[in-house]
């Protein structure tokens, strides 16, 4: 027969170029070593289908720790800046390969996950609408606060999520390099459904707006998030270190504001109002947050605050990080204070005993889960203060 | 609306109408654009001379759950297919061997490409204002982690069943170790990521995509289901659905710089760099990978590049942005006579380069000389005829102590590499255009191959500092940089890499590579 093959015809199935294959295919494998990058150190007992999947592909010289490539870049910035370098970020590692997700997500089971949420998403709305939910909210938590307030953290995530695209350049790793992407989509998808929440709003509500100008003028010129905004604009746009990034997002802001808003402001208090819709958007959100603290608490912790070799000074200068980001995340939780003059007070629910509760909830959350980790030394009753100050 | 109104209007309304209501993609979508807002240091992080338009819409309007679901019913065919009936009846038992070497090196090094596609998008995410535009970019970032993904899973499914797993199983660690390496990182991972990111976009999503994608991605599936594959083309086929979108986030990055006065200046020029990058490597690359690595051939490389390079990049994408001013790159032209000899040329290095490869590498046989012959007439007297020589003193048996690279030394044919492309060449072989031209700077040699490649150096040079294999290697044995690179299979002696895939023929060791006391040089240190 002749070799050139026409009309699409497959080796698989015709039966001559079938023939012609297997008489030509050895009769023992030759190779028994079967499993994909078994020279890769394993997280667990075993490499997974994650590690087989994602390990390695950041095609990185030695020079950069971890790196199984060699020599230089093969073509450069303008003005011979590196591709990648050690000089992108401040922190040290012997391997830069080390960071997994916990939960070994590589793209395939991220977006299953996140399908299915979307899915469930849609049928838990069709229901809440049939049932006629939407009559028991409070007219002014859901068109001020839902409306307006609600809508202006939308901009918290959107630019926390914002923060991602430099990371997502710059880092030194694949698996690092992937885990920034999801965390980064996670973020836009909280923007989202926050949106997505308004418009379902004004589906069953006549009148209720739900159009952004309200919640960016808020954002962008009101005082509850004045605070809040100008830590966000320096995470995304003031920093250029990526792990920096990272840190200061996830690490400081997120843990303490992001939890402070969405679980002890949103989730907790819109049963008080009648609202059961919000806390479905935020239960997802919270999901992601605590996903999300799996992979950042892996990476500076796990791989960077017990470097080997580098453990004690990633430490000293994550602490040096968490005195620049901590006193800014404060002052935005301050700031955020202002909020509840706008709400109708429910006595030991809103009052300041139990806003006070909840900023203890939150700042023990973090010394423990991130402050004591890297052996910060934080005076949580004065830092709950100072918030404190904010109430008007 | 005052509030009480507006909460008798919401139980009115629902009297009236309870039907279940949900919220779909495109009504949240359509606020995205104004989800950004205005700040003293909103700017980006990466220089371009370009400036993007702040109202620049995006054609796939998704958002991030739909896009999740949207790629979770293309993964569940995918691996649906994978993992049940291409497994059951062992397909990757039923792939031509010479077909499952090449994929080791075709599956690994798009994921190459796919990786650093994510960094890439990540930086042009970055450098847009318009979050409709960012958006895009971000799909793609998500999009390429799963490409990168998808690659690894061809190298892994036919590692764990198929003929043979070596290079297939640590392709990420031995690739590093051969004369292609270094010219695909500058395609597939610097030229993606490291610049002015609207070059850097013309480089990924302009050229990369919109061109060599075709060819790349879907003629390497008609060339993998006539060669026994069906694992490739069920992977790739869904690679590509992606790819329309990023098609249109290179189309869109045109249109956001279309009215700045600097795409005046620049674009057209920045086109031309970035088409000549890319084809020097892909069109000898994909050439020699489609016509030398498999049994079974579809058409010559030639009428498969004339046809989408030419005819429907150069011609039809490339004028469907001339209302932009864009124009057919100059380059085109010398890259149509690449298409022609440019792969015979690189085969013929790459062979005589055979034991630091990560697959085995077969010569034609008497079959294949005739189809080249035909498709390529003058093909024998150039290539076969060396071809026999190498054959009749024993290249392909171990006891023969002949490596064809010694054929280039003896005959005084010394293999030089392009300090822009880090393409291997041969000027005083080959029948491609390559010229030598030679440059010092800095009291350093520097080769190149042509005039494109010459400019884009004597522009920058201080882009295009990378040593070359033979500058790293020299001084070195050639079973020492292949045990370093770990080029061995899991006994210990035999390499990965091998000149033939005859199933009767004898492997190659380590041992055998030692007693021929091959010594690499750097020919620049000649001159
Ligand atoms: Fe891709
Ligand atoms: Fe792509």
């Amino acid at each position: 027969m002749t070799i050139e093959v026409s009309g699409g015809r497959r080796g698989l199935t015709d039966p001559v170029i079938a023939a012609t294959i297997l008489a030509a295919i050895p009769d023992q494998p030759l190779e028994t070593q079967r499993k994909m990058n078994y020279f890769v150190t394993p997280r667990g007992r075993r490499l997974n289908e994650y590690e087989v999947l994602c390990c390695y592909t950041q095609p990185t010289p030695d020079w950069i720790p971890g790196g199984l490539d060699w020599g230089d870049w093969t073509q450069k910035f303008h003005g011979g800046r590196p591709s990648w370098s050690n000089e992108s970020t401040e922190l040290h590692s012997t391997d830069w390969h080390k960071h997994r997700d916990p939960a070994f997500r590589w793209h395939a089971l991220y977006v299953k996950d996140k399908a299915e949420e979307w899915r469930y998403t849609d049928r838990f709305l069709k229901a809440y609408s049939a049932d006629g939910h939407v009559r028991s909210i409070d007219p002014v938590w859901r068109d001020e606060v839902l409306g307006d307030y609600l809508g202006a953290f939308g901009f918290s995530e959107y630019g926390l999520f914002n923060s991602h695209s430099s990371v997502v350049r710059d880092c030194l790793g694949d698996t690092l390099r992937m885990s920034s992407a999801m965390i980064g989509l996670d973020k836009v998808d909280n923007a989202q459904m926050i949106q997505a929440e308004r418009t379902f709003l004004a589906k069953l509500v006549p009148g209720f707006d739900e159009s952004t100008d309200v919640p960016k003028n808020e954002w962008t010129k009101g005082s509850i998030y004045k605070g809040a905004r100008e830590t966000v604009e320096e995470i995304w746009q003031g920093t250029y270190d990526w792990n920096e990034i990272l840190f200061s997002g996830h690490m400081v802001y997120d843990p303490l504001f992001g939890q402070f808003v969405r679980r002890e402001f949103f989730l907790r208090l819109s049963a008080y109002y009648g609202d059961n819709l919000t806390p479905f958007f935020i239960n997802q959100m919270q999901l992601y947050h605590s996903q999300t603290k799996g992979i950042t608490t892996d990476m500076f912790h796990t791989c960077l605050a017990d470097d080997p070799a580098f453990g004690d000074y990633n430490k000293r200068l994550l602490r040096a990080w968490s005195d620049k980001w901590l006193p800014r995340t404060v002052n935005a939780l301050k700031d955020f204070m202002g909020i509840f003059a706008k709400i109708p007070e429910i006595k030991g629910v809103t009052s300041k005993d139990a806003i006070e509760a909840a900023l203890e909830r939150v700042f023990d959350d973090w010394k423990r889960d991130y402050a004591d980790p890297i052996g910060y030394k934080v005076d949580t009753a004065a830092l709950i203060k100072t918030v404190l100050t904010g109430l008007k | 609306m005052a509030i009480s109104t507006a909460t008798k209007a919401a139980t009115d309304a629902l009297a009236v109408n309870r039907a279940p209501v949900s919220v779909g993609a495109q009504e949240v979508h359509r606020w995205l654009q104004s989800f950004t807002w205005d700040f003293d240091k909103n700017r980006t992080k990466y220089s371009t001379k370009y400036k993007m338009a702040n109202d620049t819409k995006e054609q796939f309007k998704l958002i991030a759950k739909e896009y999740a679901r949207m790629e979770s019913v293309k993964d569940e065919r995918q691996f649906g297919s994978l993992q049940d009936v291409l497994t059951r009846v062992d397909a990757a038992n039923r792939v031509h061997p010479k077909w499952n070497e090449s994929m080791k090196v075709i599956s690994n090094f798009l994921e190459v490409g796919e990786y650093n596609a994510i960094a890439a998008t990540g930086m042009l995410w970055d450098s847009a204002t318009a979050p409709e535009q960012k958006n895009g970019y971000l799909g793609q970032v998500m999009d390429e982690i799963r490409h990168t993904n998808q690659c690894g899973y061809i190298n892994y499914y036919f590692a764990k069943q198929g003929q043979d797993a070596a290079g297939h199983n640590d392709a990420r660690r031995t690739r590093a170790i051969g004369p292609l390496w270094k010219g695909m990182k500058r395609v597939f991972s610097d030229g993606f990521i490291s610049g002015d990111a609207v070059e850097c976009s013309i480089n990924l999503q302009l050229v990369g995509e919109a061109c060599f994608t075709n060819p790349l991605i879907v003629a390497v599936t008609e060339w993998a289901s006539a060669n026994g594959d069906e694992m490739t083309p069920t992977v790739f086929l869904s690679i590509e659905t992606d790819e329309l979108r990023h098609m249109a986030n290179g189309y869109q990055t045109v249109v956001s710089i279309a009215n700045d006065e600097a795409a005046s200046k620049y674009l057209n020029t920045d086109l031309n760099n970035a088409f000549w990058t890319q084809q020097k490597y892909f069109t000898p690359v994909l050439g020699m990978m489609f016509e030398y690595g498999s049994h079974f051939k579809v058409e010559p490389w030639v009428k498969t590049w004339n046809r989408w390079v030419y005819e429907d990049w150069g011609g039809i994408w490339i004028g469907r942005l001339g209302k932009y001013g864009v124009e057919s790159p100059a380059s085109l032209r010398d890259a149509k006579k690449d298409a022609y000899w440019a792969h015979h040329d690189l085969f013929m290095i790459a062979y005589a380069l055979w034991p630091t490869g990560f697959f085995r590498l077969t010569l034609p046989t008497a079959e294949e000389a005739e189809w080249y012959e035909a498709n390529y007439p003058g093909w024998y007297d150039m290539y076969g005829k060396v071809y026999e020589e190498w054959r009749a003193r024993g290249c392909e048996d171990p006891d023969s102590g002949f490596l064809p690279l010694q054929w280039f030394i003896e005959n005084n044919h010394p293999i030089y590499i392009d300090r822009v492309s880090q393409v291997p060449f041969c000027p005083s072989y080959s029948k491609g255009a390559s010229t030598l031209r030679v440059l010092e700077f800095n009291g350093k040699k520097h080769s190149f191959s042509d005039q494109w490649g010459e400019r884009m150096w004597l522009t920058e040079p201080e882009r295009y500092e990378c040593q070359n294999i033979f500058e790293q290697y020299e001084g070195r044995e050639l079973s020492e940089v292949i045990a370093e690179g770990h080029g061995l299979r899991s006994d210990g002696k035999t390499l990965i890499s091998q000149p033939h895939t005859n199933k009767d023929g004898r492997l190659w060791t380590i041992d055998d590579i030692k007693k021929i006391g091959c010594v690499f040089s750097d020919p620049l240190k000649a001159l």
